[in-house]
C-alpha cells in the first residue's frame, strides 16, 4: 500500500501536501506568481509594496510554508539594501538640486536615499512573490502551469530543466563543501579573505561536474527520445499527460479573475490617473520629518 | 525457423573524438530477437562503448570516428531518428542518476512515454506496470535523488520498461546498488525474460548473477568480441576467461577445481542451486 505522503518538497523548501494552496490549479498559482512579481512594476507608494509583502508572508502562513524558511534570505535581503542605500549615498546625482540633511555626522541627500528606500520595497516585494511561489509549488506544478498557458513544450522543459540544474548546482555545491570539511577544513576559523579565496577553489569541481552533468543530461534526453521539437515517434500530436491529471475549477477562474481585476485596476489607475505615485506617501511625510528636510 | 535478428553489428569500429586508439574494431556480432545476451569484459574493454552503439547515443550524441554498420531491426542506427530508436531500444545507464531528468519519479517514467507518443489514456496503466514490476509504485511522489540506490536502479529501469522497447540495455545495473537491490534488479531481469517480449542485453562484471539467465554470452576485450557462446560453454574454458581478466561463477570454479583432480565429471553448474544438485551427487557417488 502506498505510504501517507505528508510534505512536498518544492524547489525551494518542503510544504505539507494539506496546504490550501494544492486546492488551485497550478496555473492559478503561476498567475499569482505574476500578479506579485508584476504589480510592484506599476506601484511607486512604499506602503502598497509593504502592503504585497505582507500578502506574500500572509499567503506563506495560510500555505503552511514554515516561515523559519524565510530566514535564509535575509542576508540576501540585507545586501541589495547594503548596495542600494551605499549607491544612493555615494552617488547621489546633482547635489545642487537635492535636498541636504545630517546623520550620525554624515551628509545625506533626501530624494535618492527615498527613492532608494521605494525602488527597494518595489524589489522586495517582486522578490517575496517569487519566495512564496518557489517555496509552494514543485517542478511538476511549474510544468503543468506552462503547458496550460500553452507555452511550447520545448521552453517550458528547458526551464524547468534549467530550475532543476541550479537545484543540483547547490547540491554539488553542498557535498564538495562537506567533503572538504570532513577533510579537516575548517571553515569557522577562517578569515573573510581565505573564505572568499575558497569559493574561488570551488569554482573548479563544481565546473567539471556541472559538464559532466550536462554531458549526461544530454545523453538521457537522447535515450529517452527527447527532441527540440517535441514531436513524438508516432509524428502526431504529443501527450499531455501531466496537464491532464489536474483541473481548472471555479475557484481556479474566480481567483485568476480577482487577480486580473487587481492588476488591470492597479494599471489603469497608474497610467491613466497617475496613482500610486510616491507623492501620496505617509512615509515620505514622515521621512522628511525625521530627518527634518 | 528462421532467425530474426534484433542486434546486427558488422565490421563496426569506433573511436572517440581525440582518442587516439580505437575503443572497438571490427566489432561483428547478431543478437537474435527475444534472446537474453550477456555481455562481460575487464574494464575499459569497450562494453559499453558498443552498447551506447546499439542505442544509437554513437554516433547521434558522441562524436568520433566510425566505420562499418550497426543495425536495430533491420534499420541502420546511424540513420534513425532519437524516438524512433527511444521506441525501440531502452538503455538503463549504470549510474542512475545520469538518467534521472525529472523531480519525481512518476514525472521519471512518464518522461520517456510522452516522447515517444503513447496515447494519454495508455500512460497510466503503463506508469503503473512499470512501477509494479520493479516494485517502486509506492515511491512515485517522491523526487527520485532522495531514494536509496536500489531504488533508484530500480526506477531507472521502471522508466526504460514503461517505454516497452523491443530491445532493453541494462549496463552493469547492479554495480551501485547493495546485494538486496541486486537480487531485485536480477528477478525484474528474470521476470523480463520469462515473458519473452523482449531482447534483453546486459553487461555486467557480477556474472554470477545473471549467466543462468543468458541464452548467450558475449565476450568483449580491448575492444573486440572474442567469444560469443552460450553459458554453459562459455565457462568451460576456464583458463580462456582468465587470460581475458573475466571472472566465472564461484560455483562453477570450484566443479572445474574438482572436475581438474578427477572428482567430478558432469557438467559445470551456473548457480547455487545447481551447484548444491550437484554437490549432493557427488555426495551420492553419482557425479564423479
Amino acid at each position: 500500500m502506498p505510504k501517507a505522503e505528508i510534505a512536498k518538497k518544492t524547489l525551494l523548501g518542503v510544504v505539507p501536501v494539506d496546504s490550501p494552496f494544492y486546492r488551485f490549479h497550478p496555473a492559478t498559482r503561476l498567475m499569482l506568481l505574476v500578479f506579485l512579481s508584476v504589480t510592484p512594476l506599476f506601484v511607486d507608494l512604499p506602503e502598497i509594496n509593504l502592503a504585497l509583502i505582507a500578502v506574500a508572508l500572509f499567503l506563506l502562513r495560510w500555505g503552511k510554508v514554515q516561515l523559519g524558511q524565510i530566514k535564509r534570505y535575509l542576508p540576501l535581503l540585507f545586501t541589495v539594501a547594503l548596495f542600494m542605500f551605499t549607491v544612493a549615498y555615494l552617488a547621489p546625482g546633482d547635489r545642487a538640486t537635492l535636498t541636504p540633511f545630517k546623520l550620525l555626522g554624515l551628509t545625506f541627500y533626501l530624494e535618492p536615499i527615498w527613492w532608494a528606500f521605494v525602488s527597494y520595497c518595489r524589489l522586495i516585494a517582486m522578490l517575496f512573490g517569487a519566495i512564496l511561489y518557489f517555496s509552494t509549488n514543485r517542478e511538476r506544478d511549474l510544468l503543468v502551469a506552462l503547458r496550460t498557458i500553452r507555452l511550447p513544450f520545448a521552453a517550458s522543459y528547458v526551464l524547468a530543466l534549467s530550475l532543476r540544474s541550479a537545484g543540483m548546482f547547490m547540491e554539488d555545491f553542498a557535498t564538495i563543501r562537506e567533503a572538504q570539511q570532513a577533510r579537516g577544513l575548517d571553515l569557522e576559523s577562517m578569515s573573510i579573505a581565505d573564505k572568499v579565496k575558497l569559493y574561488t577553489m570551488y569554482a573548479v569541481p563544481l565546473f567539471a561536474v556541472a559538464l559532466r552533468r550536462a554531458d549526461e543530461i544530454s545523453n538521457a534526453l537522447f535515450a529517452r527520445g527527447y527532441t527540440l521539437s517535441a514531436r513524438p515517434a508516432t509524428g502526431g500530436k504529443r501527450s499531455d499527460y501531466l496537464r491532464k491529471q489536474y483541473r481548472v475549477l471555479a475557484r481556479d477562474w474566480i481567483a485568476i479573475a480577482a487577480m486580473g481585476l487587481a492588476f488591470g485596476a492597479v494599471v489603469a489607475l497608474r497610467i491613466g490617473w497617475g496613482a500610486f505615485t510616491d507623492d501620496a506617501s505617509l512615509l515620505k511625510a514622515l521621512f522628511r520629518w525625521v530627518v527634518g528636510a | 525457423m528462421t532467425v530474426r535478428w534484433a542486434v546486427e553489428v558488422e565490421d563496426f569500429s569506433w573511436r572517440y573524438q581525440q582518442a587516439r586508439e580505437f575503443a572497438l574494431r571490427d566489432v561483428n556480432l547478431k543478437i537474435p530477437e527475444g534472446s537474453f545476451t550477456l555481455v562481460v569484459g575487464p574494464n575499459e574493454s569497450g562494453k559499453t562503448t558498443l552498447m551506447l552503439a546499439i542505442k544509437g547515443l554513437i554516433p547521434h550524441s558522441l562524436p568520433g570516428t566510425l566505420r562499418g554498420t550497426v543495425r536495430v531491426f533491420g534499420q541502420p542506427v546511424e540513420h534513425t531518428s532519437a524516438p524512433v530508436l527511444a521506441k525501440r531500444v531502452g538503455y538503463v545507464f549504470g549510474d542512475p542518476e545520469a538518467q534521472f531528468t525529472a523531480l519525481t519519479v512518476e514525472e521519471e517514467i512518464l518522461f520517456g512515454l510522452e516522447n515517444i507518443g503513447v496515447p494519454e489514456e495508455e500512460i497510466g496503466e503503463r506508469i503503473r506496470w512499470a512501477s509494479e514490476l520493479t516494485m517502486v509504485a509506492d515511491l512515485l511522489d517522491k523526487p527520485p535523488y532522495d531514494i536509496s540506490g536500489g531504488q533508484k536502479q530500480r526506477v531507472a529501469i521502471a522508466s526504460v520498461l514503461a517505454m516497452r522497447p523491443d530491445i532493453l540495455i541494462l549496463d552493469e545495473p547492479t554495480s551501485m546498488i547493495d546485494p538486496l537491490g541486486k537480487d531485485q534488479v536480477v528477478q525484474i531481469c528474470a521476470e523480463l525474460k520469462a515473458t519473452g517480449s523482449m531482447t534483453i542485453i546486459v553487461v555486467e562484471h557480477n556474472v554470477e548473477a545473471f549467466a543462468h539467465l543468458a541464452d548467450q554470452v558475449v565476450l568483449v576485450y580491448r575492444g573486440q568480441v572474442v567469444r560469443v557462446a552460450p553459458p554453459r560453454e562459455f565457462f568451460e574454458d576456464l583458463e580462456f576467461l582468465a587470460q581475458h581478466d573475466v571472472s566465472p561463477p564461484q560455483v562453477t570454479t570450484l566443479f572445474a577445481l574438482l572436475r581438474e583432480r578427477g572428482l567430478y565429471n558432469g557438467a559445470l553448474p551456473l548457480t547455487d542451486d545447481e551447484g548444491i544438485a550437484a554437490g549432493w551427487q557427488l555426495l551420492a557417488g553419482e557425479g564423479s
